[in-house]
């Protein structure tokens, strides 16, 4: 049998109580041989890796009771939880000991880069490997998860009282429908994304500007604005303008258009009221017929060109920037408006005083994304004119969420601990610190009258208070849209995404015609349901929109 | 019973397994630990990949038997096709440069000037760093609205460049990190061959009058014609593969202006988990680099094996 110490020293390394020098002068006292010594470093080193620290004034509230010797539910196992190595592992990481002194259990915690994620679960899963029995995924990767049967439905689990509870029905419509599937619950709530439009409030509130702009336009400046035509023409009055005070010319926009850097979330957000509308809810992909692809649509193609005159607005390097350079251009007061997830709405609180580098932080307005006047119905085939602006709400983004691996080898723990990051008490402080990448969603994120919640937990977070409101407003009202931008969510999502991001970027920079880059890109579609299989496409595509 | 002749083939093969028997038995006992290695890392691979190559996956699994179907995408895949002709210019390219610049590199520090080694250790810094990093330096150095290049170019009166949101430039951008990591490479091999060049004969010629220019390309080149066609043969290898600088700075972008062969294998097999088709591309891409090899190889027994 193993000498005790050994197993005290180890403990003592994983837990984070011995440093690895201290743990190496102890264990070579006690005559641990120096593989042995190296096994226990490598081994130790998953859960040695150190996490963001959170601030104490920010910290989430403790939910779970430590359990004691035979009341510990899970001693003995071990979860295994592959995360990908972003801010969103924030909370993972804050869990932990909780989590461990409320069930018994071991948490080891695996880092990987972003895109390297769903390849590694992917591999685990297909192989049935169960080497981790749970992950964070993006939406998106829904389909290929369970159509492949990788995953653990959660229904049966969030009925047994031994779990965290968290009720489902605290989500809203839009993002609760992205972590169903086929009638069955496969993720825990965390984070929940969706498209918003950020402006800069004293710019657009400035009588200065307001005076100039009708003016130039002949009509009020529109705060926020109601239609994507009105954000170009402030686009194009704020381009070139000083708008942080240094002298330089500033732009009008900013925008992450690099390919591969998510360009294509702008163009689904942007083409959403081009497309969608009271009498066409759902036409906006493919034929739910033959799986033909609908992206080279009149309203399609007005969306492009309407995009494409918006990015003349913005800096000529945004055509390669990923999400941090163009949420960083914002945040230094350089752009007057942008659109993109609530992670910019909680950036723009983070000050250098509090080690951000917002330089907007109480004159950063939130709004739902525009609309338009009109909007192109394929079902009819003909535009339809609307009196008030088409405003679509979206999910677009990932809503990065727990699933529980088909061969986790310990899946009850392992929703344990999904389901209590999901509690509310928890989900309310992810919400409103911001910093963690977990945007709100439930009920309680809310504050009167839109639901439960209160403006003083963001205050509190560190938001100005009428950021705060209209953040929380402006995503309560994009979930709560009854028109909703349809979700791609099927097998080889990710690879239509891609071909569509890629001729856009083609054609935003001037490489290809729009028209062109639209059917170059359904090409691409139908060249991708050829191999996947039409039928079977056809059939994951009606399951996942919901077309039968 | 009649004795019978042994007929001559078999009486070699009695001979080898006599000898497989005998003392000559440590012999095979040495090599089989290599044989096992090379079995499991290369043989093994390749087989598995062929197989993969002949199949059709879905959701990350084998889905069915497709036979020659991912080989003959590779003939129609447009995409694939552009990014073949991109990677044979950007090869041509940055091969060239790299050759031309770090030979000359390695003329001017062949010689016994004050701190010439750590000159020659700084110059072969890039070398060492990964390029995944080197990569994301690139990234800030080519920054456009304030990276020290576009910064540079502005205190010198002129107007930023569009390295990376311009097709053209994009491409331009990701050559020279290729450039500034591997002419190092260029310049070491190089350097090392100058250092062992028969030095009677060069002074012979600066004896006989020869100029500067004269020696370098009557004497100093021709001794150096097999190294650097060794040179050549390594570093088109290795442009070819080039993945970590595209992912690092332009992910293949602006639109595809910089996917190059590759990249385009990593993503098909690593984003779109299409492990079949990727098989089948990555053995186009072994074949091109294999016929390339062989053409270069040929060139170089030539240059040793002139009798031949």
């Amino acid at each position: 049998m193993a000498d005790p110490r050994i197993h005290e020293l180890y403990r003592g390394l994983v837990n984070g109580h011995l440093t690895r020098r201290e743990f190496v002068a102890r264990a070579s006292a006690i005559g641990i041989s120096s593989t042995a010594i190296s096994l226990f470093l490598r081994a130790a080193s998953v859960r040695a890796q150190d996490p963001t620290p959170v601030p104490a004034d920010v910290a989430a509230p403790q939910v779970a009771t430590p359990c004691a010797d035979d009341g510990c539910l899970f001693s003995g196992q071990t979860v295994t939880f592959l995360m990908p190595n972003e801010t969103i592992q924030v909370p993972l990481f804050e869990v932990r000991d909780e989590f461990e002194a409320a069930t018994g259990a071991k948490l080891d915690i695996v880092l990987a880069a972003m895109n390297d994620t769903l390849p590694k679960l992917l591999e685990d899963v297909a192989n049935e490997t169960g080497t981790f029995d749970a992950s964070i995924i993006g939406a998106w990767w829904m389909g290929e998860l369970v159509e492949g049967d990788y995953l653990l439905p959660l229904d049966d689990f969030m009925q047994d009282p031994r779990f965290p509870q968290w009720d489902i029905e605290t989500v809203l419509p839009g993002p609760r429908a992205l972590m169903q599937y086929g009638g069955k619950t496969y993720t825990t709530a965390y984070d929940h994304d969706g498209q918003v439009f950020y402006y800069r409030r004293d710019l657009l509130t400035d009588d200065k500007h307001r005076q100039a702009f009708e003016q130039e336009y002949g009509y009020e400046l529109p705060v926020p604005p109601q239609t994507w035509d009105q954000v170009i023409d402030i686009a194009r009055y704020f381009n070139g303008k000083d708008l942080d005070g240094d002298g330089q010319p500033d732009s009008g926009v900013t925008m992450h258009l690099q390919v591969g850097q998510q360009a294509m979330f702008h163009f689904m957000t942007f083409s959403a009221p081009f497309v969608i509308g009271p009498e066409n809810q759902k036409l906006y992909w493919f034929d739910p017929e033959d799986m033909k692809p609908l992206i080279t649509s009149p309203g399609h193609v007005k969306a492009i060109n309407t995009l494409i005159e918006l990015s003349k607005h913005g800096p000529e390097a945004m055509f390669g920037w990923g999400l941090t350079a163009a949420w960083d251009y914002f945040l230094a007061g350089k752009a007057a408006v942008t659109f993109t997830w609530g992670d910019l709405g909680a950036l723009a609180q983070e000050t250098p005083e509090r080690g951000g580098k917002s330089l907007v932080k109480g004159r950063t307005g939130t709004a739902p994304c525009p609309g338009t006047m009109s909007y192109y119905n394929i079902a009819a085939g003909q535009e339809v004119t609307v009196d008030t602006p088409n405003i679509v709400g979206n999910t677009t983004g990932g809503s990065w969420a727990p699933v529980i691996s088909k061969y986790a080898k310990s899946p009850e723990a392992a929703y344990y601990l999904c389901a209590l990051m999901a509690t509310e008490q928890k989900s309310k402080t992810y919400a409103a610190r911001g910093f963690d990448g977990c945007d709100p969603g439930r009920t309680f994120h809310f504050p009167p009258p839109n639901g439960t919640g209160s403006i003083e937990d963001y205050v509190k977070a560190g938001w100005d208070e009428q950021d705060a409101l209209e953040y929380t407003d402006a995503y309560f009202k994009t979930f709560g849209n009854p028109l909703q931008f349809p979700y791609l969510r099927i097998p080889g999502t990710f690879e239509y995404w891609l071909a569509l991001d890629t001729h856009l970027s083609e054609a935003v920079t001037g490489q290809v015609d729009p028209e062109e880059a639209l059917e170059q890109t359904a090409s691409d579609f139908e060249e991708i349901t050829d191999r996947f299989g039409r039928d079977l496409q056809l059939a994951s595509y009606k399951a996942a929109l919901g077309f039968e | 019973m009649t004795q019978q002749a042994v007929p001559r083939q078999m009486e070699g093969a009695l001979s080898v397994a006599g000898r497989i028997g005998g003392r000559d038995r440590a012999k095979y006992l040495f090599i089989a630990p290599a044989v096992i290695w090379i079995l499991l890392i290369t043989i093994f691979p390749l087989l598995y990949a062929a197989r993969t190559s002949f199949y059709a996956f879905r959701s990350g699994r084998m889905l069915r038997y497709v036979g020659l179907d991912n080989f003959r995408r590779l003939l129609e895949d447009e995409a694939l096709h552009d990014d073949l002709v991109r990677t044979l210019i950007y090869v041509a390219v940055v091969v060239s440069v790299e050759m031309v610049l770090g030979f000359s590199l390695a003329l001017l520090f062949n010689r016994q000037i004050r701190g010439i080694g750590s000159l020659r250790t700084i110059m072969t810094l890039p070398l060492f760093a990964s390029p995944i990093a080197l990569g994301y330096l690139g990234q800030t150095i080519f920054y456009e609205i304030d990276g020290p290049m576009n910064q540079l170019i502005r205190s010198l009166g002129g107007n930023g460049i569009p390295w990376l949101s311009h097709p053209t430039w994009a491409f331009v951008a990701i050559m020279i990190v290729d450039i500034w990591q591997w002419t190092p490479f260029v310049f070491l091999v190089a350097l090392a061959g100058l250092q062992g060049l028969p030095q009677d004969v060069i002074e012979a010629a600066e004896v006989d009058g020869a100029s500067g220019w004269q020696r370098l390309f009557s004497v100093t080149l021709p001794l150096m014609t097999p190294i650097l066609w060794l040179i050549l043969l390594l570093r088109t290898i290795d442009a070819f593969k080039v993945v970590d600088i595209v992912i690092s700075m332009t992910l293949g972008g602006p639109g595809r202006a910089t996917e190059l062969y590759g990249f385009y294998v990593f993503r098909t097999a690593r984003r779109f988990f299409n492990y079949g088709e990727a098989a089948a591309q990555g053995f186009l891409l072994l074949f091109i680099v294999m016929l390339l090899v062989t053409l270069l190889w040929q060139r170089i027994r030539a240059i040793y094996e002139p009798e031949r």
